[in-house]
């Protein structure tokens, strides 16, 4: 059995822990139904099979009875309700007998009655409304309405579509006033954008004036809608539902995992759905996840490329590139960078590449600011046991270090904000500032930049907490080490959760120096035959491979004189990055032209994730699994060129497929058992940041969800909805420096300088933090440096 | 076989047809009838043809003959078609193919929200069955009584958009022009637009 | 297609060329291929009010040795579709198809497993006749198109250029698989 099928086996056994529920029997058109206590008339109807029409009720959302679609005759032991009752609204009761429209006619004159009301003033322009053809007011209207209106006056007309937002549009006319928008807004994303106005015959829903609807989780009020009311710009007139060819999916933009369903016509994804998952994300996700798969269509590269004498990379044939690439990276020693965005079988693709093409451990999936600290905490932590969803649901204190959910991995928040929102759960962050994200989990902010280690160790927690480490913490030396103690003291729950969907799918599949598949140490000789058996392959290369540093240090210094990467941008890395691969006879699997193509030598293209096979493992270890969308590309996945890319050096890794590659990798199992000894080396010192002079402040950064990410491109309707690109900065500095929310301010270091308006907010008065790859704000270019480091700040 | 008992076992059928029938001699027989069976074929010669002359005279079609679509037009130019793919979804060979589009203020295809952007019909599919105009929510589609599509390639035989528009008649300016002055998609609908005005005309001028 | 193959590049041929296509297209001998419906019209061409006799093509043969226009009438199942090239190989060159109705011509509203989504799939095609089934004038139309093709086709060298041309067009045309219309 592998690592992923254990754990997903731990995680479905987990659920089933709440027991001793009262169960209440009620009596539904004559049935007899058993339900939990407090579960809605609608939804026990549900368990029957009986369908009760609705707008406004959704199992997720506080019941409101707003639509009064869901009308009903309830008796309660034999005392009859005088008038029919929306049954979304009404829990179960012992004795309670309900007669739904199909065997009381009282209920479905009422339902009719109700329908022939929402109907009046809505628009006949089915024809041209988006939801048309999945309209739940179309269906129902058909299934439950009266045939004909009696209504014969002018139907109420609103000015339309208004932009609620660059990527949401209201048409008002169609609205049914079910308030689903709103609640979601309220009560799931917790940011309250979208509400109704007025009164009566004149409600109508509508966005505060001072706040735009900027909200990392508008699409799903798009998707809630039971009408056409909100619709989707990128979405709106390109098809129509019979068009679509939904294929189920997952997420590649973070390690959330999201269950997706795409909307293919002809081949192009016209629309990404959130998938229903109870145990991840719910019915929800964010709308880099919805909206930003542009990049998918947009010029992609479809034949190979070599450069050629001149320098210049022109096209070429498959046969004609893969020996020009091969014999690089044969006569040359070689390392491999793999893309966090990989899939856990390319990973394993690159990890035996690496392992018996190139033979070399000198691979590496962290394309971002790392360190050997975090490889042996990564070693480390595939011991623990894995942590999910489920474990945040019952936490009693939740712990976030180095890690922004909101703006890293937005359906973490969701669940957070969930339970801070249910049960008032406790979630304290080690931030440089209060965030908006944190502002709405209510989180204490211990706000003390450069002292992150015995801040981490101060934390008093139990062993039903939940320590989430983001990738961030890596930055700061020694606090991997310290969340680590503070979880085997505690007995606290630790996840590490990357920000990309690829790193924890390419950690267990080896695609790291220390690690090979199945979480087998490196060091370990044990390990190493187990994995010679497995490939039938000769001795494996025994030494530790280069981390992503040291494999950039080393083509630096020509140590390394050949690289394969696959989808790497070397702006993630540092600045001096690019100058490395310029020296290096780089071969690159990528799906779009990208900086890496710049210094490629060769360029081969790949499939894009709509059209390939494969699964991510999101942050819990779950894996996600997904197939190919778009059936009838010409693009292949990673590890099939891979596998040619091998055959043609001589030394063949035999996975031509991604189903042969999951098995393989599948049959490891886990090897992490008895292995506890990476944790030894780890140390916890920090080094000591010099205090800041007085024009000076601490740098802190992180990325954005919307941001200038390459996945985000071509989708201007997205990037609308970024939050805005600012320098925070403390009260106090602000004074002191003569400036106001929204004036420029310059940070620079000898490297370079970066301007942004500013804002004031509440963060440590040493620090600053600006966005860490936005439109005017890439730091890690500009500054060549990302986080703490000393920076001048002045008024610009 | 025995020739006797044949006989006698046919008797009984024989005898009955024989009381039940007479038969009757009708007509002339031998020479005679030859001669009766030309004459039809003489007379014939002094009728009127019946052969239709086809390519050149052409009979008018049954005025609800299912021939060529058209795609009407608004009678001051702008297309009816909203792009909404109706005609696609009733379409039993799926030979239609729509995307439609916003129109903007400074492009305008149609009356309100939607047009269609790219309105195919694959000839080679379409099986003339008159659904989609059955569909078509507002006439834009309908079917005209040409018949003459044979041709030597496929490609050919798929019909865009600018094939199957309807010409322009008097009054009707080349879309893309702003709706009539104080018109809505509404007032377009009930047929209230008489035809373009010089207002439409000035603005649309530069669009061409 | 014979003698004029032969003949050397460009002597004579303009009128050769007239007076084989003149001959050919006022000589077309139909191969019965009636698969369906579309056979029902295609009989009714041959008779009397329609009269393709008026362009000498009157007899259909059963024999696809006397043949040279192969007018398939209806939709060519997969069963059928073998016996349909074997006629069609057994006709005497020079040798004509026409696809009659949408069957034929694409398989029509029949998508399914049974239908071959096009004749052409199995032979070359020279002329498509929409409609479900096609009245006989559509017939006749595609009948007398298929005349002016066969009035205008080149012979020798100049077929081999056509061929050539007709070659590098098909080369340089976009894949079907990548037509996307105006989806981005």
């Amino acid at each position: 059995m592998s690592i992923q099928e254990i754990k997903n086996q731990e995680i479905t056994s987990s659920q089933g822990a709440d027991s001793a529920i009262e169960m209440i029997t009620i009596i539904v058109d004559g049935f007899e139904v058993s339900v939990p206590k407090g579960t809605l008339v609608i939804r026990a109807a549900e368990k029957l099979g009986i369908q009760i029409p609705r707008f406004c009720d959704h199992p997720l959302l506080d019941p409101v009875g707003a639509c009064r679609q869901c009308l009903v005759d309830i008796e309660i032991n034999g005392r009859k309700f005088p008038k029919p009752q929306a049954s979304c609204t009404i829990p179960v009761e012992p004795g309670m007998v309900v007669n739904t429209q199909l065997t009381s006619p009282v209920a479905e004159k009422a339902q009719k009655g109700v329908m022939e009301l929402l109907l009046i003033n809505h628009p006949l322009d089915c024809p041209v409304c988006d939801k048309g053809g999945e309209c739940p007011l179309q269906n129902q209207a058909m299934s439950n309405g009266g045939g004909e209106s009696r209504y014969e006056g002018v139907k109420r007309t609103f000015e339309k579509p208004i932009n609620i937002s660059s990527q949401v549009l209201l048409d008002r006319e169609r609205c049914i006033l079910c308030a689903r928008c709103t609640r979601f807004s309220e009560q799931i994303a917790g940011d309250p954008f979208i509400t109704l106005n007025e009164r009566g015959a004149l409600q109508q829903v509508g966005i505060y004036e001072k706040e735009p609807f900027q909200s990392y989780f508008s699409g799903n009020t798009v998707q809630i809608c039971p009408v056409g009311a909100l619709t989707g710009a990128s979405y709106r007139f390109r098809a129509r539902p019979f068009d679509l060819v939904s294929t189920p999916s997952a997420c590649e933009h973070c390690a959330s995992g999201c269950d997706m369903r795409v909307d293919v016509r002809r081949g192009k994804t016209l629309r990404r759905l959130a998938g229903d998952d109870s145990t991840v994300n719910e019915e929800w996700s964010c709308d880099k996840g919805r909206w930003a798969f542009k990049y998918e269509h947009r010029d992609r590269l479809t034949s190979p490329l070599i450069r050629n004498e001149s320098g210049e990379l022109v096209e070429a044939s498959w046969p004609e590139a893969l020996a020009h690439a091969a014999h690089g990276l044969s006569i040359n020693r070689a390392a491999v960078l793999v893309g966090g965005r990989s899939t856990i079988e390319d990973a394993y693709g690159y990890s035996k590449f690496a392992r018996i093409a190139l033979n070399t451990n000198d691979i590496d999936f962290r394309s971002r600011t790392s360190s050997d600290e975090e490889r042996n905490f990564l070693a480390a932590l595939l011991l623990g046991k894995s942590v999910t969803y489920l474990d945040i649901d019952k936490a009693d204190q939740v712990i976030l270090l180095g890690f922004e959910p909101e703006e890293e991995s937005p359906i973490i928040f969701l669940r957070i904000f969930k339970q801070v929102r249910k049960r008032g759960l406790k979630v304290s962050a080690l931030a440089p500032f209060t965030s908006r994200g944190n502002e709405k989990l209510k989180a204490t902010v211990i706000k003390n930049v450069g002292n992150e280690v015995e801040d981490i160790s101060k934390f008093a927690l139990t062993n039903r907490s939940v320590i989430l480490v983001g990738e961030r913490l890596a930055e700061v030396s020694g606090a991997l080490t310290a969340a680590l103690k503070l979880a085997e003291q505690s007995g606290a729950k630790l996840a590490w959760i990357p920000r990309r969907a690829g790193e924890r799918g390419a950690l267990e599949a080896g695609a790291i120096g220390n690690l090979l598949p199945g979480a087998r140490q490196v060091a370990d000789p044990k390990a190493r035959q187990d994995i010679e058996r497995a490939w039938g392959s000769g001795p494996l290369p025994t030494q530790t491979g280069l981390s992503t540093d040291q494999i950039l240090d080393a083509l630096h210094k020509g140590e390394i004189e050949a690289l394969l990467v696959g989808g790497v941008d070397p702006g993630d890395i540092s600045a001096s990055a690019i100058d490395g691969l310029r020296k290096a006879f780089v071969v690159s699997l990528e799906i779009r032209n990208s900086a890496m193509s710049e210094v490629a030598d060769v360029v081969l293209p790949v499939a894009a994730v709509v059209e390939k096979s494969g699964s991510f493992l999101d942050w819990q270890g779950r894996a996600r699994k997904f197939e190919a969308a778009v059936t009838n590309s010409l693009h292949r996945s990673d590890v099939r060129i891979l596998s040619i890319l091998a055959d043609e050096i001589g030394r063949p890794i035999n996975l031509g497929t991604v189903e042969k590659a999951a098995k393989e990798l599948a049959s490891f199992g886990d090897g992490s058992s008895d292995q506890k000894s990476a944790l030894a080396s780890l140390s916890a010192d920090q080094a000591k940041i010099k205090e800041p002079g007085k024009n000076q402040a601490i740098l802190t950064s992180w990325r954005l969800l919307l941001d200038n990410g390459s996945l985000q491109e071509h989708e201007p309707n997205l990037a609308g909805t970024a939050h805005p690109c600012v320098a925070v900065i403390s009260d106090d500095r602000a004074n002191r420096l003569g400036v106001v929310d929204g004036d420029l301010i310059k940070i620079s270091n000898s490297n370079g300088e970066i301007i942004l308006p500013l804002q004031i907010g509440d963060i440590d008065p040493r620090a600053i933090w600006i966005p860490r790859n936005s439109e005017n704000s890439r730091p890690l270019l500009a500054l060549k440096s990302a986080t703490h480091s000393l920076v001048s700040v002045v008024k610009a | 076989m025995n020739n006797e008992s044949n006989s006698n076992e046919l008797e009984p059928l024989n005898r009955a047809e024989r009381e039940s029938h007479e038969v009757i001699d009708n007509g002339p027989s031998g020479f005679a009838s030859q001669l009766k069976g030309f004459w039809v074929t003489f007379r014939t010669m002094f009728k009127k043809v019946n052969t239709v002359q086809y390519p050149e005279v052409k009979e008018a079609t049954a005025p609800r003959f299912h021939g060529r679509h058209q795609l009407n037009r608004h009678p001051d130019g702008l297309e009816k078609c909203i792009g909404c793919e109706l005609c696609a979804w009733a379409c039993p060979a799926d030979a239609i193919y729509v995307e439609g589009a916003d129109n903007s203020e400074g492009e305008r295809f149609s009356p309100g929200e939607r047009y269609g952007k790219v309105y195919q019909i694959n000839y080679l599919r379409c099986v003339f069955c008159g659904l989609c105009i059955e569909a078509c929510p507002t006439r834009a589609l309908t079917m005209t009584n040409e018949y003459e599509l044979a041709d030597d390639q496929r490609q050919k035989l798929i019909f865009e958009k600018e094939d199957l528009l309807a010409p322009l008649r008097a009054g009707m300016l080349l879309p893309p022009h702003p709706m009539y002055p104080d018109a809505d998609d509404q007032t377009y609908y009930r047929g209230e637009v008489p035809g373009a005005s010089p207002l439409q005309e000035n603005i649309a001028e530069p669009n061409k | 297609m014979g003698v004029e193959e032969k003949l050397p590049s460009g002597f004579l041929l303009t009128t050769v060329e007239d007076l084989a296509n003149y001959m050919r297209s006022n000589s077309l001998w139909p191969a019965t291929f009636g698969l369906a419906c579309c056979a029902i019209e295609m009989m009714a061409v041959g008779g009397g009010r329609y009269d393709l006799a008026r362009f000498g093509m009157e007899v259909f043969r059963a024999s696809p040795r006397q043949a040279d226009l192969m007018i398939v009438a209806g939709r060519v199942s997969n069963k059928m579709a073998p016996v349909l090239r074997q006629i069609y190989d057994q006709m005497a060159e020079p040798k004509w198809v026409l696809s009659m109705g949408a069957c034929a011509s694409s398989g029509g509203m029949f998508n399914n497993y049974a239908i071959v989504q096009g004749v052409d799939h199995v032979v070359p095609v020279d002329i498509y006749l929409p409609g479900c089934p096609p009245r006989p004038e559509m017939l006749m139309d595609a009948i007398l198109k298929l005349h002016d093709q066969i009035k205008n086709t080149k012979l020798g060298v100049n077929r081999e250029e056509v061929v050539r041309e007709v070659e590098a067009a098909a080369i340089s045309a976009i894949p079907t698989h990548q037509m996307k219309g105006l989806l981005a």
